[in-house]
């Protein structure tokens, strides 16, 4: 069972590499949008799915991992490289900066408080000459779009593969014992706030290199879209939809879940978002735990399964 | 024998409730020591302030001679002290197997840092406990008395050197009272000195080299348990004044 898993994902990931050399511009193009929206659900995944905190402040560090690269290139006229590595270690400062104070709040009160800082960042960013302020930056266009795309595979094959690290290691199991119990964990020895703070910032890393590598794609930046608080509501979905806290479940919500919005905006184009919403309705109705969560029940349950997660929310 | 803990004038206060009142006692090297007192008491309370989850308003604790009253809850934990809460709190998700090794991967001196030996190590607590056949269920699914059970391996897989029970007999029937009272008794063989707070008071007599008793969060005798429970004040205490 184990290797047939091992099989299929190793295929995936063949064809996905092989990807542009069959695929249209348009698939390629829709590939690297759908990969960087997998690592960014991926990160999520550390934070909020590992280790229970349901951060809205990951934009942030996408923002920051833009701007790294914007700045670098345009401002300083360094490497693509060196401004990737920029915007990591704008992300990880952050992430202690505020992740020491605001990761002592819990639930809600985390939510509601990581939620401000994506519109505190645009705000500060467009008053910085550096950044551009609020006109923002126009990076030198780079047309190969099969590199960003491999780059973007190769981001999130790193980030589900420091996920499955997650699962076997001490950290990750020191991460979900904070999800599971935190006070519990605490008294058996787990450093909570240096473990939450950990968490965050490599949920910042790779959020970040996927800001800095759609920055360089798109070529133009300013703090809106940089810090755009509807994308963290997308990871967040994507995570969900596919199975928080599994290795495999954010990167099929994310790939189902761009699919779906996809085909819904060519088909039924104006009112596309009103069936997008109606899909993560009827999948937070039905499947509250996600796809991961449904491919494990199913073979014990069957349909049952649906009919329980209704009755078990009194819908 | 020398103190491994040492509470000296330890008071802790909640908002218009002084849950702990200015309690002083020690706990001997090798010692099991029973802390028995009515509802609200404020047995729990002291249990947290031991193990770190609260920080007393005044005065100081001292573990193996080196005072603990600063430090956090993990610190506290990898010093050697391990604690067992009232109100069950498995990690819900994780297998009860996972839920131990958590113990043995932190706990006492930072504990181990692969997780296959960590599961060794945890299997192991379950066999000591009674609760092999159920490693790998998912912890919410025990029932109350084996959730009693699986607080102890978690506490005991982190190789504590002071291990905090509180209640781990409340609700188990007389015969599991029993088989836990048996498991306390091999773990103080092991060397590892231990506070039991209890409801049921005939199992802690038993139990116990010596007595502490509390009544609104002050200490009211701390002795011999035969010569403590025939103490007035503590009758007093349990029964109302006209049976003392």
């Amino acid at each position: 069972m184990k290797a047939l898993w091992l099989i299929l994902v190793l295929l995936a990931l063949v064809a996905l590499a092989a990807l542009p050399w069959y695929g249209s511009d348009v698939l390629i193009q829709f590939g690297i949008s759908t990969l960087l929206l997998a690592v960014l659900a991926q990160g999520w995944n550390i934070i909020g799915g590992y280790t229970g905190y349901a951060s809205f402040g990951n934009s942030v560090f996408y923002g920051l991992g833009s701007y790294g690269v914007a700045i670098a290139m345009v401002q300083w006229n360094l490497s693509f490289g060196f401004g990737m590595a920029f915007g990591v270690v704008l992300a990880v400062v952050f992430a202690f900066l505020l992740g020491i104070p605001v990761l002592r709040l819990k639930g809600h009160y985390f939510a509601i408080a990581t939620l401000a800082l994506a519109q505190v960042m645009a705000a500060i960013v467009s008053n910085i000459p550096l950044a551009g302020q609020n006109i923002g930056l126009v990076l030198p266009p780079l047309n190969n779009d099969r590199l960003f795309y491999e780059l973007s595979l190769g981001l999130l094959v790193l980030a589900t593969l420091t996920v499955f690290w997650l699962t076997r290691s001490k950290f990750g199991f020191g991460l979900i014992a904070i999800r599971e119990n935190e006070e519990g964990a605490a008294v058996m020895g787990v450093n909570t706030t240096r473990y939450k703070v950990l968490a965050f910032a490599l949920s910042g890393v790779f959020t970040a290199l996927a800001g800095g590598i759609h920055a360089y794609w798109i070529t133009f930046l300013d703090p809106e879209s940089a810090f755009d608080i509807s994308l963290n509501v997308k990871m967040i979905i994507m995570a969900v939809f596919g199975g928080p806290g599994t290795i495999l479940g954010p990167v099929v919500g994310a790939f189902v879940l761009s699919a779906i919005s996809e085909f819904l905006s060519s088909e039924v184009t104006s009112i596309a978002g009103l069936f997008f919403g109606v899909v993560v309705v009827a999948a937070v109705v039905l499947m509250p735990r996600g796809i991961a969560d449904v491919i494990r029940r199913f073979r014990t349950s069957g349909w049952r399964y649906f009919a329980e997660n209704i009755k078990a929310h009194r819908l | 024998m020398s103190a491994i803990l040492e509470v000296s004038h330890v008071t802790r206060r909640f908002a218009g409730l002084v849950a702990v009142n200015d309690v002083s006692f020690t706990l001997n090297q090798g010692e099991i020591l029973g802390v028995i007192g009515p509802n609200g008491a404020g047995k729990t309370t002291l249990v947290s302030l031991i193990s770190g989850t609260l920080p007393p308003t005044s005065g100081e604790i001292s573990f193996e001679g080196h005072p603990i009253t600063t430090l956090p809850a993990y610190r506290r934990a990898r010093l050697g002290i391990g604690r067992t809460f009232q109100i069950m709190r498995p990690f819900p998700g994780l297998s009860v197997l996972d839920n131990v090794a958590v113990g043995a991967l932190f706990g006492q001196g930072g504990g181990e840092s692969d997780l296959k030996r960590a599961r060794e190590r945890a299997r192991e607590q379950l066999e000591f406990v009674g609760l092999a056949r159920h490693a790998d269920q998912r912890a919410d699914e025990l029932g109350g008395p084996s959730r009693k059970r699986l607080e102890l391996a978690k506490a005991l897989a982190m190789q504590p050197r002071l291990l905090l029970c509180d209640e781990v007999m409340a609700g188990l029937n007389l015969v599991e009272i029993d088989e836990v009272i048996e498991v306390i008794r091999r773990v103080r063989e092991q060397g590892i000195s231990i506070l039991v707070i209890e409801h049921v008071i005939k199992a802690i007599k038993s139990l116990s080299d010596r007595l502490l008793v509390i009544h609104h969060g002050e200490k009211i005798a701390d002795g011999e348990p035969d010569a403590v429970l025939s103490d007035s004040r503590v009758i007093e205490a349990y029964l109302g004044r006209r049976r003392a």
